[in-house]
């Protein structure tokens, strides 16, 4: 539910009672003002009548009047200083019942306590509450319809500035961090809001650097003790004396701080790319790049017996790091090698605006949801991975306003590289 | 040959002095920017290998004043960035070579080989290992002076083989000397094996000592003992 339509809520279940309440008050003062002006003409009349009385009875008769408003009789009862004036509820000439002021007093004339009652319709008093409640009502339909317009109003308005910052906290990443800023609003809150933000965005990028460069410092320290390490196991190959077994384990242990190594680098080189490290150069041609790994890697492809089948009549240019271009062939590339059979085939073409790779392969398609991740090597492959390859294919695609795209069909591997239009 | 290692890390230094002492150089090492600075000042060599992160300096500044002072040695940087940055900058200032961390000292070794024997102005280039003969120049290889027929990498391994020569090299060690890391995308190291057996029969055709040994499985040795 959105704020406002709460506050909404919130305010108008408020205004029932608040509404009630008034009504009620109104209703009385109302009731009171009809009894008071009532009260007046009914002591005038009463007035009236004393006085034709008291000259009717002065020949000594005496007096009776009987009519549905007024009676006038002579009583037993004793006579009253005042008076009496009261509401009752009677019926009126259509025989409704209806509320009635009445007023009563016994009052001796000439000797002769008389009973007076004069009672006066009240009928507007029986409106006066569905007036009041109609008035109410009305009030609280307008205040209702008032809000809605108001609401939408605002909810325009013055949220604007809420929103652009909801819009820019969901366009976050950690990497751009640096360059979002919360502006200044003219919203007491909102600016608490967004001095709160524009704080918690530097700290959080000022972390994000921070630990950058404690992984970038930690990785390349590593290399210098797995340096030593490797040279004392180079050293230790060295002896004339060693017995088969030691050999294999001084090697299996080479390989080992080997691996070490390489995934380290290809940590960093992925934390470089992420860091933006590698500075967009001139337009790199893909035609070129994959001219120079095939013969790089003429050997293996050649002890695979691997056909390789090129299209390059158009070249596929793109503007990125010669460093990333040629990471992201090599391991495209290198990947197609290696994961291919004896006698195979890879497939490269390039042309305006796109370049792919495809490889025949005894491997299963990659699911989606792995492909690009790292450590995600295949993990029933006997040759050397650590996963990274992919990964840094896709950061160095993401980074560098390209795209890629994988279909595996009847064991044909492929990736395509599209530029991002 | 006269070789100055500056390292700070002790394990890797020592190391590097015993492998060097080995093929033949005669080595110091030193731990630190200011001893460094002062054994270059003061001293002679054919070789200078440098680490860019010493205590108390940058390496790359003794860089500087080798070639502030016109020296003839040779310079390998040696560091634990693999940045193109670091190496471009390195090689900038004068420096011949460069080595990320971890490398092997059989490729330390064959680098310092080439350096040196590029640095030489008088005598003779060639390599020798008994009847053979290579001339680096022309990449040409002789065996009792006739010339035999290698390929690019064929020649690279050979050229490996004898500035290591009676070592046991790997044959990760080989594989990325020869094709580089590159080779880690594609394959493993196994595919070394054919290249070395052309090499090997090659040169046993034109007359030579049947030099290459395999050991264990674990690598090759070029050895006449």
């Amino acid at each position: 539910m959105k704020l406002l339509t709460k506050t909404t809520l919130y305010f108008l279940a408020a205004m029932v009672p608040l509404l009630a309440v008034a009504g009620f008050y109104l209703f009385n003062k109302f009731s009171k003002e009809i009894n008071s002006r009532s009260d007046k003409e009914l002591i005038s009349e009463e007035y009236e009548w004393i006085k034709y009385l008291e000259s009717e009875t002065a020949n000594g008769t005496s007096f009776i009047l009987k009519s549905p408003d007024i009676t006038i009789f002579p009583t037993d009862a004793a006579a009253t200083p005042y008076a009496t004036l009261t509401n009752i509820y009677g019926y009126n000439a259509q025989g409704e019942k209806i509320p009635f002021r009445q007023l009563s007093q016994v009052i001796a004339i000439g000797n002769i306590p008389y009973l007076i009652t004069i009672r006066q319709s009240q009928e507007q008093k029986a409106a006066l509450v569905t007036d009041v409640t109609r008035i109410m009502f009305f009030v609280f339909a307008g205040l209702f319809i008032a809000t809605l317009i108001f609401n939408w109003a605002i909810s325009k308005q013055l949220w604007a500035p809420f929103r652009r910052s909801l819009h820019k906290i969901r366009g976050a990443e950690l990497q751009k961090m640096q360059a979002i800023y919360f502006e200044e609003t003219s919203t007491q809150e909102f600016n608490e809001l967004n001095t709160a933000l524009n704080y918690m965005t530097g700290r959080i990028y000022r972390d994000f650097v921070n630990m950058k460069e404690f992984t970038e410092n930690a990785a390349h320290e590593m290399q210098t003790p797995i340096a030593g390490a490797q040279s004392k196991l180079e050293l230790l190959l060295q002896d004339a004396n060693l017995k088969e077994e030691q050999v294999q384990a001084i090697l299996q242990a080479t390989d080992a701080l080997n691996r070490l190594s390489k995934l380290n680098q290809s940590l960093l080189l992925l934390a470089k790319i992420e860091n933006n490290q590698y500075e967009t150069g001139e337009a790199v041609s893909f035609k070129a790049v994959s001219e120079k790994y095939l013969s790089l890697f003429d050997a293996f492809i050649k002890d695979k017996q691997i056909i390789i089948k090129t299209n390059f009549e158009e070249d596929f240019k793109t503007a990125l790091h010669s460093l990333l271009a040629d990471s992201l062939i090599s391991n495209l590339l290198g990947n197609a090698i290696k994961y291919n059979y004896k006698g195979g085939t890879i497939e490269i073409k390039t042309n305006t605006n796109s370049f792919s790779i495809s490889n025949t392969s005894m491997q299963p398609s990659i699911p989606k949801e792995k492909l690009f991740t790292r450590f995600n090597s295949a993990n029933n492959s006997e040759e050397p991975s650590n996963g990274f390859g992919l990964a840094i294919v896709k950061k160095i695609v993401d980074t560098n306003n390209l795209h890629i795209t994988y279909d595996a069909t009847n064991g044909v591997h492929r990736f395509t590289i599209l530029n991002v239009l | 040959m006269k070789i100055l290692i500056i390292e700070d890390d002790t394990t890797l230094r020592e190391s590097m002095v015993q492998y060097l002492e080995h093929q033949g150089f005669v080595c110091e090492a030193v731990s630190d920017f200011k001893t460094g600075k002062e054994k270059v000042a003061e001293f002679v060599y054919d070789c200078i290998v440098v680490d860019i992160g010493l205590p108390y300096g940058s390496g790359l500044d003794i860089v500087k004043e080798l070639k502030y002072m016109e020296s003839k040695a040779g310079i390998i940087i040696v560091s634990a960035k693999n940045s193109l940055e670091d190496k471009l900058n390195g090689l900038d200032l004068g420096a011949d070579d460069y080595l990320s961390k971890p490398f092997y000292l059989s490729e330390l070794t064959a680098r310092i080989n080439a350096i040196i024997r590029r640095r030489t102005f008088s005598g003779s280039k060639a390599i020798k290992f008994n009847e053979i003969k290579l001339e680096p120049e022309a990449r040409r290889v002789m065996v009792n002076d006739k010339p035999v027929e290698l390929t690019d990498k064929e020649y690279q391994l050979l050229e490996y083989f004898i500035a290591n020569q009676r070592r046991l090299l790997t044959k990760a060690a080989i594989a990325e000397h020869v094709w580089g890391d590159e080779y880690i995308h594609v394959s493993n190291y196994d595919f070394i094996y054919t290249h070395i057996k052309n090499v090997r029969k090659k040169l046993i055709d034109a007359g030579s000592g049947d030099y290459i040994k395999t050991a264990y499985g674990a690598g090759y040795r070029f050895t006449d003992t």
